[in-house]
């Protein structure tokens, strides 16, 4: 079963995201900060992250530095409703995978995390 | 169950008969108009079931309806028929989705469920090549339940109709397409939100949570609930869009009405500054009309006009603008005139008034100057009209206008104290003035609001 980690400040979206893909057969981990999330990493070890990027107190870009401090390779896909390019650069520089805003169209969503899951994914 | 104190009263009154529901949505709709988005769903609090009458349907639609007026903020009404179906129903979540414009795109812009299956509000988007947007825009109504509802059920019932299949080209895809979508949304029922011709919503309801089907009377509820919601929303909307443009054209307004008002200004100040004698006297004049005007603006007359106040400020300023076409050698002259020179003096409101019609802006003030010097017993000029036959601003610029003749030093005689000028006003009342301006005048300077800055 392949792993992924949920990184979102809002416990709805934890739920609904981590309950959606629970049922596409995936095991998932949620995280309401940064450091919970980085915890997680470390202990699970998922395949994929799903960050937010907007977080109170360590927000997704710092958060997604602090994971490339140990984990070179693990797929990160930014989850945000921020539309800036400023922190697109920035994610697409410290290696994540995508870039997803919201609102999302929910397939994508499913698409971009079923294709890094095979390994298919442009990594 | 939510905490309202208050309802219970009410609610615990409630009985099974019409009066009582009837009575129920009164006090809703009620509460509602001073707690606009009060959130709360309609529901009688003790009645467990949704009425099963078709009666108690119609009669809950139509006070729906009739409070769904009330509501100006498309996102309150939303909430409200959201936690209506979810309260009424038990349903496992529901969502609604409306388009914007600015993302060209249906957004969730409110969701209820338990956590995990209600979807976050902002979180997900609907796109027009999703197949149920397609459906419902494109109004495939093949497709489309008989109520105009995509159900789970009836799609993969159709899924099985080989006949209908080979009807349409890619129908087989399109379906497949649709559930897919439904599963994703974890939807039993999709419902379109139309305005018009045009689809500015899609509500999406999951199932039940007694794991019941849905009757066709429900089905058909949540139609009629959603064209309703459409129509408010749609509404709501609107207002809210001619709120944006009414603020513009008074931002607009307010910026030409400046430019114009200061305009008028200038144009009395140079009126004024060819007269040495009645220097200030238009900014006087303007200013006792103005103190008059708080007296009178309560009487019929004076809310005949569109803008009393305004009107009658522009008109003072520019009562005298026709002095334009007086010789100097006339206005300045020192001693008395002939008769010659007081017939061309009392050219003036005529002269003005034909100054001042090309300004379209103008609209009634140019009659006002015009019969500023008319007397209210019809011995003024230029008509000789009288009493209510002279509009009342200029009644008011009269009364006014010779307060501060009377007051102001003339080319040949010396001001009068303002006690005799006042008395000239209360004698003259009935005769050369208007006797209800002449009251108003009387206790605007009672007031301390009359107030000549010569003295």
């Amino acid at each position: 079963m392949t792993k992924i980690l949920i990184v979102d400040d809002e416990m709805d979206i934890c739920d609904f995201v981590k309950h959606f893909f629970e049922e596409r057969n995936y095991r998932v981990f949620t995280a309401l900060s940064s450091a919970e999330g980085l915890r997680l990493l470390r202990r699970e070890k998922p395949r994929i992250v799903l960050l937010d990027v907007k977080m109170a107190g360590t927000d997704g870009i710092e958060t997604l530095k602090k994971i490339r401090d140990f984990d070179k390779d693990v797929t990160v896909i930014m989850v945000t409703a921020v539309d800036d390019h400023l922190s697109m650069e920035q994610a697409e520089k410290l290696g994540a995978a995508r870039y997803i805003t919201k609102p999302l169209v929910l397939e994508e969503l499913e698409a971009a995390v079923l294709s890094y899951a095979k390994g298919t994914g442009d990594e | 169950m939510r905490k309202e104190p208050v309802m219970n009263k009410y609610f615990n009154s409630y009985s099974e008969d019409h009066k009582g529901w009837l009575k129920v949505q009164n006090w809703f709709i009620d509460k509602l108009s001073d707690t606009e988005g009060a959130l709360i769903p309609i529901r009688p609090e003790n009645a467990q079931k949704w009425p099963k009458a078709e009666k108690d349907y119609q009669l809950f639609m139509e006070n729906a309806s009739r409070l769904m007026i009330r509501f100006k903020k498309p996102e309150h009404l939303i909430k409200m028929i959201v936690n209506t179906i979810d309260e009424q129903l038990g349903i496992t979540h529901t969502a609604v989705l409306l388009y914007k414009e600015d993302k060209n795109a249906f957004i969730l812009i409110d969701s209820k469920g338990e956590g995990g299956v209600k979807i976050p509000v902002g979180f997900v988007r609907m796109t027009f090549d999703n197949p149920l947007v397609k459906i419902f825009d494109k109004r495939k109504n093949y497709l489309v339940s008989e109520n105009g509802v995509l159900t789970y059920e009836e799609l993969t019932a159709l899924l099985q109709n080989k006949e209908t299949l080979a009807k349409h080209e890619d129908l087989t895809e399109l379906i497949e397409l649709t559930l897919r979508q439904m599963e994703l949304f974890k939807a039993n029922i999709c419902l379109p939100l139309y305005y018009k011709k045009n689809l500015i919503g899609v509500l999406v309801l999951g199932d039940k949570l007694s794991k019941e089907k849905f009757t066709r009377q429900e089905i058909g509820f949540f139609m009629t609930l959603a064209n309703d919601a459409a129509m408010a929303i749609s509404n709501a909307q609107l207002i809210q869009s001619l709120q944006d443009r009414i603020e513009e054209i008074k931002d607009l307004y307010t910026k030409e009405h400046r430019v114009f008002i200061h305009t008028a200004i200038a144009l009395a100040t140079a009126i004024d500054a060819r007269d040495p004698y009645t220097h200030g006297h238009t900014e006087r004049v303007t200013a006792y009309c103005m103190a008059v005007a708080d007296e009178l603006e309560g009487i019929p007359e004076a809310q005949a006009y569109r803008n009393f106040k305004e009107t009658l400020h522009i008109a003072a300023l520019l009562h005298d603008v026709g002095k334009i076409g007086i010789p100097d050698l006339i206005l300045n002259k020192k001693g008395k005139l002939t008769k010659k020179e007081f017939e061309k003096i009392k050219e003036h409101p005529v002269i003005g008034a034909a100054i001042l019609t090309p300004i379209r802006e103008l609209g009634d003030v140019v009659k006002e100057i015009k019969y500023h010097q008319e007397r209210y017993d019809g011995k003024g000029y230029p008509e000789g009209l009288k009493e209510s036959q002279i509009p009342l601003v200029a009644r008011i610029i009269a009364a006014c206008d010779a307060f501060d003749a009377i007051t102001s030093d003339r080319p040949y005689r010396q001001r009068k104290m303002a006690e005799v000028a006042l008395q000239e006003l209360r004698d003259g009342a009935g005769k050369q003035f208007d006797p209800i301006v002449v009251s108003a005048f009387l206790l605007a300077f009672e007031k301390g609001k009359i107030w000549n800055n010569k003295k």
